[in-house]
C-alpha cells in the first residue's frame, strides 16, 4: 500500500514538475524576466537561473515519473519547492504584484494576493509528497527496482543473504 | 563445533565480499545515471540560453527612428504639466480594456496640452498567438513611428487596440498590419519591407527586457508623475483624473 502511495506521490510531483518545465522551456527570455521580477537574486545570476530552471524541472519530473534515483530527486524537488515557497511568500510580503510564472504564464493576475496563497498551498502539498518519497523511496513501478534489486529485497524485509 | 564456526565465518566473508560487489555495482549504476542526466541538462540549458537573444546588439538600421529615448516615445507638448508613463503590450487584453476606458481621454488631454504620454511599448505575449503577433505588431508600430512620426504611431496604436486579435488565435497577418499602418498615415512602400522583414525585432526583444529591468513585470503599468499603478482599474481611475 505504502509503495503504491509512493507511486502516486512520484506521479503528482513528477507530473507537475514536467508540465511546468515544458511550459516554460520555449520562452527563455520570459523565464529570465520572471526570475528577475521576484527581485531576490542578484542580476549577475538571474539569466543563468532563468535559463536553467525549466531544464531542471523537466529532469526532476522525468526522473520521478520513471522512479530513477527516487530519493535523491525527491530531495532535490523538495528543496526547489522550499525555494519557491520562500520566493512567493517574500514577494507577497513585499507587496510585489507578480505572477509566480510557475507554468510559464505572464502578466499580473487579477487578484495577486489570492494567487500567492493558492501557489503556496500547492507547493506545500507537493513538498509533502516529496517528504513522503524521501522517507519511503521504495515504490512500485520504478526503475530503481530494476537497477537496485538487492535493496528492494531488504526493503521488503526479506533475508539479504540466501545461501 | 569448530568446523561449524569456520563455516559461519566463511559464509560471513562471502557475504561481505558479495555486499562489496553490490556496493560497487550500485555506485557504478548511480554514477552512470548522474553523468547521463548531467549531459542532458547541459545540452538543454545551452539550447535554452542560445535561443534567448536578449541584450544582443541591434543591427544598424534595426533601431526605430523618432524615439525619444532608447526604448520610449513621448507624445505631447513639452510644457504639459503632467506626465503619464505607460508600459503596454499590443497583445495584452487588459491593455485593450485600459485603452477602451481611457485612450480617448488621453489623446484629448495630449491635444489640449494637459498631459504628455511616455509610451513604453513591449512584447512579451508572443505565446498568446500562433504567429508571434505581440512582437510583430510592435515591430509594425515602430515601422510607423520610424517612417511617419509619433502622431501616426499613436493612430496605429489606437487601430491595433481596437482590432486586437484574441488570445490563442493566429493573430493578424503582415498584410493587415500594413493596412493598419497605411490607415495610420504611413507610406505603404516605406513600411512594407520593415513589417515583412520584422526589422526591429531585436530592438523589441531588448525593449521588453528593459521593462523587466525597470522593475515592471506586467502590462498595463501606469505611472503618473512617477507614481506607479500596477492595478489596471486604479490606473484607469488615476489617468481619468489626470486627463480631466
Amino acid at each position: 500500500m505504502k509503495q503504491w502511495l509512493g507511486v502516486l506521490a512520484r506521479l503528482i510531483v513528477g507530473g507537475v514538475d514536467l508540465a511546468a518545465g515544458l511550459a516554460k522551456f520555449p520562452d527563455p527570455a520570459g523565464n529570465v524576466r520572471q526570475v528577475r521580477a521576484f527581485q531576490i537574486l542578484p542580476e549577475s545570476v538571474v539569466p543563468t537561473v532563468g535559463h536553467a530552471l525549466p531544464t531542471v524541472e523537466i529532469l526532476i519530473g522525468a526522473m520521478l515519473i520513471l522512479g530513477l534515483l527516487t530519493r535523491s530527486f525527491a530531495v532535490l524537488a523538495g528543496l526547489f519547492f522550499v525555494a519557491f515557497i520562500i520566493g512567493i511568500a517574500s514577494a507577497w510580503a513585499r507587496g510585489l504584484e507578480i505572477n509566480c510564472g510557475c507554468f510559464g504564464s505572464s502578466g499580473v493576475p487579477a487578484n495577486p494576493q489570492r494567487q500567492y496563497a493558492i501557489d503556496i498551498a500547492r507547493d506545500i502539498g507537493l513538498l509533502i509528497c516529496c517528504v513522503w518519497l524521501v522517507v519511503w523511496p521504495r515504490t512500485r513501478l520504478a526503475l530503481d527496482n530494476l537497477l537496485f534489486p538487492h535493496h528492494e529485497r531488504l526493503a521488503d524485509g526479506e533475508e539479504a543473504v540466501e545461501d | 563445533m569448530a568446523k561449524k564456526q569456520s563455516k559461519t565465518e566463511r559464509a560471513q566473508a562471502l557475504m561481505r565480499a558479495q555486499q562489496r560487489r553490490e556496493r560497487m555495482r550500485n555506485l557504478l549504476v548511480v554514477g552512470t545515471v548522474v553523468v547521463a542526466i548531467a549531459i542532458v541538462a547541459v545540452v538543454l540549458v545551452v539550447v535554452s540560453s542560445k535561443k534567448d537573444t536578449t541584450g544582443q546588439a541591434v543591427d544598424p538600421g534595426g533601431s526605430p527612428k523618432n524615439l525619444t529615448g532608447t526604448y520610449n516615445v513621448v507624445i505631447g507638448k513639452e510644457s504639459a504639466p503632467t506626465t503619464i508613463k505607460v508600459y503596454e503590450d499590443l497583445q495584452c487584453p487588459i491593455c485593450q480594456e485600459f485603452e477602451k476606458a481611457a485612450g480617448q481621454q488621453i489623446q484629448t488631454a495630449i491635444a489640449d496640452g494637459k498631459v504628455k504620454v511616455d509610451y513604453r511599448m513591449v512584447a512579451f505575449l508572443d505565446r498568446s498567438s500562433t504567429t508571434n503577433y505581440s512582437s510583430r505588431a510592435l515591430n509594425a508600430a515602430m515601422a510607423v513611428l520610424s517612417t511617419a512620426g509619433p502622431d501616426a504611431f499613436l493612430k496605429f496604436h489606437t487601430i491595433a487596440y481596437a482590432n486586437q486579435p484574441a488570445e490563442g488565435s493566429a493573430g493578424v497577418p503582415d498584410a493587415t498590419l500594413i493596412d493598419w499602418a497605411v490607415q495610420a498615415g504611413a507610406d505603404k512602400s516605406a513600411v512594407t519591407p520593415l513589417i515583412e522583414n520584422n526589422t526591429y525585432h531585436q530592438w523589441v526583444v531588448n525593449a521588453t527586457d528593459q521593462m523587466s529591468r525597470d522593475g515592471v513585470s506586467g502590462t498595463p503599468t501606469v505611472f503618473i508623475d512617477g507614481k506607479k499603478y500596477t492595478n489596471p482599474s486604479e490606473g484607469v481611475t488615476a489617468v481619468l483624473a489626470a486627463t480631466k
